[in-house]
């Protein structure tokens, strides 16, 4: 009989892991005689759980509601503006014919239930395939990435957790800026005799790409450059013989950290209160690295592996974005937030370094969540 | 009509029945109450229980039973936990090996030590089917918490266990 029951085990664990019909045939079966069940002992266990909840977390929701409080006026502000962000990024995306999450629909589904195990990490959903949700989709809430649909029957499905062990996905990474530069006031009064040429230089040694002005002769012009924090060199030759008076008012440097230092100020024009526009530079742009990500189960921050880590690209630090990568066969659409790196484990060889992902969803209090209706490839049934 | 009364009454009908019973207290009651943060695993209890009340050959078949009940609801390998808890309830199942009548006691400890011993054999068996990442030092903490448990209500659970497994001797007199 233990034998039997032994090579049962295995021919179902078999079965269910080649994505048998059968295996999920009975699931389905299952749970059309379990939801009842599961329904009425809900309803007559409500008042122990609620009791128990009340007992032991009463202090911590005060706290924590409060908190939430302060935090919401906070943020506020910041959603408002952010939101302009992406709208005018999703347009730009949109005139370039690239695609964006605009374009996706989604459905809102309430989390009704949480995995019984100790070990898998997933959520019930109280929606279905009658909503249009099939295996594989994206699942975010207003912060960020959630997981994915792992199972779907008529009116419920169930998400796996980002942080689950058998969740991996594909992710952008951005390496670390560099310290930003801006230059409030960098105005040239030059004042110059006839046939007089005068150039104005201002750039480091190891990077020669100050901004270079010619003055034509008895003009008055100024000039406007980016210094890096650094290494500041001011030049000033005198191609003729007659008298050369240039002034350069050293430009006033803010840093900013995490900002990033691409931008070309252009010279205010004559006469001008030294109003200034930034031009990004898109040679300038902070590359990104691709990576996959993995959860490492409960109370464990994900992993991101296969970033290599190269010179060319930049370092990797903490605290950068992290948002899906997209493509043919990622799971998810592209840039979708999914966190923060938390922490960079650099490992010797070739095996490049370590990333562990800070989520930006909080994914310990889920309620409502969005399903984007966005089916990857691969998890199209065949 | 007999007939029926007597599919009614077979252990294994009883047995599904329990399962089932217990399974939905598994998924609402203990789903939320989650101390240290472990699910207890009144489905393994269950299984241990089958064992220790009707011996490990029915302990072993219980918790098979159990164990796949527990797999539909979830999203592992299907069979998985089948074959853990069918182990636990052999494993629970020895004490009535060792022992002629067990005490309490005995229960109790047979009871915890196979509660233990599948939580921390379930990790291992994901591994093997290609399930990574379940092992880690966590684990001991879930092993104690749901033995601890387990063994608080091992004696409660074995009678009913008795009730699911164990044939009556005497029909009920509607079954006549």
């Amino acid at each position: 009989m233990i034998v039997v029951l032994l090579l049962t085990s295995i021919l179902l664990v078999t079965l269910d892991l080649r994505d048998s019909g059968f295996v999920s045939g009975v699931r389905d079966t299952f749970g059309t005689v379990f939801r009842p069940v599961e329904r009425l002992t809900n309803v007559v266990t409500k008042p122990v759980s609620n009791a128990w909840r009340g007992v032991l977390d009463y202090g911590e929701l005060r706290k924590e509601n409060l908190a939430l409080k302060d935090l919401l006026v906070k943020q506020e502000g910041t959603a408002i503006a952010a939101a302009a962000s992406v709208r005018e990024a999703q347009e730009l995306l949109a005139l370039n014919g690239l695609p964006t999450l605009a374009g996706i629909d989604s459905v809102t589904a309430q989390i009704v239930g949480q995995s019984p195990s100790n070990f898998s990490q997933t959520f019930e959903l109280n929606r279905g395939k009658s909503s249009g949700i099939r295996v594989g989709m994206t699942v975010t809430n207003g912060a960020g990435l959630v997981g994915k649909i792992t199972d779907a029957t008529l009116e419920r499905s169930v998400v796996m957790l980002a942080t689950d062990p058998e969740y991996a996905i594909a992710v952008k990474v951005g390496n670390c800026p560099a310290n930003a530069t801006t230059t409030t006031a960098a105005t040239t009064t030059t004042s110059l005799p006839a046939e007089t040429t005068t150039t104005a230089a201002a750039a480091p040694s190891s990077t020669p790409d100050g901004v270079t002005t010619t003055t034509l002769p008895g003009e008055t012009t100024t000039t406007s450059s980016t210094v890096p924090p650094t290494t500041t060199t001011t030049t000033s030759t005198t191609t003729t013989t007659s008298t050369t008076t240039t002034t350069l008012p050293k430009p006033t440097t803010t840093t900013i950290k995490g900002f990033t230092p691409f931008s070309t100020t252009l010279p205010p024009r004559p006469g001008g209160s030294g109003s200034q526009i930034t031009i990004p530079e898109t040679g300038g742009l902070v590359p990104r690295e691709t990576g996959a990500m993995e959860g490492r189960g409960i109370g464990r921050t994900p992993i991101i592996r296969f970033v290599q880590a190269s010179e060319r690209l930049g370092a990797l630090c903490e605290g950068v974005p992290v948002v899906t990568a997209g493509g043919s066969q990622s799971l998810a659409p592209p840039d979708l937030v999914v966190g923060t790196v938390a922490r960079v484990v650099n490992r010797k060889g070739t095996a490049g370094p370590l990333l562990e992902v800070d989520l930006a969803a909080n994914l310990g209090s889920l309620n409502f969540v969005r399903v984007l209706l966005y089916q990857p490839a691969t998890e199209i049934p065949r | 009509m007999k007939r029926f009364f007597a599919i009614i009454e077979s252990p294994a009908t009883r047995t599904f029945l329990l399962g089932l019973v217990v399974l939905s207290f598994q998924t609402t009651l203990f789903n939320t109450l989650r101390p240290f943060g472990v699910v207890l695993q009144v489905m393994l209890l269950f299984s241990c229980a089958s064992g220790v009340a009707a011996g490990s050959e029915a302990g072993a078949v219980a918790g098979f039973i159990f164990g796949l009940m527990y797999d539909m609801v979830l999203t592992a390998p299907m069979g998985l936990s089948a074959v853990v808890f069918g182990f636990a309830g052999y494993m629970a199942g020895g004490v009535n090996a060792f022992v002629h009548e067990a005490r309490w006691w005995a229960k109790i400890i047979a009871v915890a030590l196979a509660t233990a011993t599948a939580v921390l054999l379930y990790p291992a068996a994901s591994l093997v089917v290609g399930v990574d990442g379940l092992l880690g030092s966590r684990i001991v903490t879930v092993a104690l918490a749901c033995a601890a448990f387990n063994a608080v209500f091992a004696v409660p659970a074995a009678r009913i266990a008795r009730w699911a497994l164990v044939k009556p001797v005497r029909q009920a007199v509607w079954a006549e």
